[in-house]
């Protein structure tokens, strides 16, 4: 089973969203870049949001199983951030196998990464949503702890 | 010229470089592929060059001249300051240096090695 006890490390209370309210996909984005912006590490909030639509006329961030990984870099924060969020009725996300996506995991970072962090980050993030069951506790998960737990692969 | 009118430009220079960055990446055979084994499909990227080109135009004259110049010696022309070292060089910008405000004109460069300072406080 993938870890994914790392997220943890860029992902706090305040970035646990249980239901996202937009019903578009521009709308997601910018719901997500709203509740990002909530840290004072987002210097320009407005920058964030042209980043993340421009990143999705390069290709859907969505990978399919109803997951989308909307990411990338901008000058708009400081350092590396990951928000997961939920959608309950799920939304269109011109998903590679067309399902609504009802699991977001934002992830930005800075251009400069020194750590080169951002691409594994991105990458344990992807391979943990591969797997069905963390899909299921990931919409189940209630509290920030029981998320943590499923990040961390506890209670499996 | 006021201090929201140099904010602004300095705002529209820093989607300029985050559209670069981006199609660098999605350029970079190795990014690429890691990406696509994850799942993502980058098939949108002569879509990005055009909104880069687009967004050129939206860009003061004198300060895509300053880009571009800088963009020849570095990735990164636009750095950002933390705790007043240049994040491009990491060098301690001079105490006379300041973040730009009020009928300021100039962006801010690192004296040291030119990049532009992105510095909002």
């Amino acid at each position: 089973m993938a870890d994914g006890s790392r997220i943890l490390r860029y992902l706090d209370e305040r970035f646990f969203v249980r239901d996202l309210k937009a019903k578009t996909k521009d709308g997601v984005l910018k719901e997500l870049a709203d509740y990002l912006s909530k840290d004072r590490e987002v210097r320009d909030p407005r920058l964030l949001l042209e980043m993340l639509k421009k990143r999705e006329s390069l290709g859907s961030t969505a990978i399919g199983s109803g997951v989308a990984i909307p990411h990338g870099r901008s000058l708009a924060i400081a350092n590396i951030k990951v928000l997961f969020a939920r959608h309950k009725k799920g939304i269109d996300f011109e998903a590679p196998d067309e399902e609504p996506v009802r699991l977001f995991f934002l992830i930005v970072a800075p251009p400069q990464d020194t750590n080169n962090e951002y691409l594994p980050l991105l990458g344990q993030i992807a391979e943990l949503v591969k797997e069905p069951a963390i899909r299921d506790r990931l919409i189940e998960a209630q509290t920030y702890a029981d998320l943590a737990q499923v990040l961390e692969g506890q209670g499996s | 010229m006021n201090g929201a009118r140099i904010l602004d430009r300095l705002q529209r220079l820093s989607h300029l470089q985050d559209l670069e960055m981006m199609i660098h990446e999605a350029e970079d055979a190795k990014a690429k592929k890691a990406e696509e084994e994850m799942g993502f499909h980058m098939r949108g990227l002569e879509k990005l060059r055009a909104a880069r080109d687009k967004w050129r135009a939206q860009v003061d004259p004198r300060d895509l001249r300053l880009f571009d110049r800088i963009v020849k010696r570095h990735l990164r022309a636009i750095v950002p300051v933390e705790e007043r070292i240049c994040l491009g060089c990491y060098v301690t910008l001079p105490t006379s240096v300041s973040p730009p405000a009020g009928d300021q004109d100039r962006l801010l460069t690192c004296e040291n090695c030119g990049r532009i300072l992105y510095w909002l406080e």
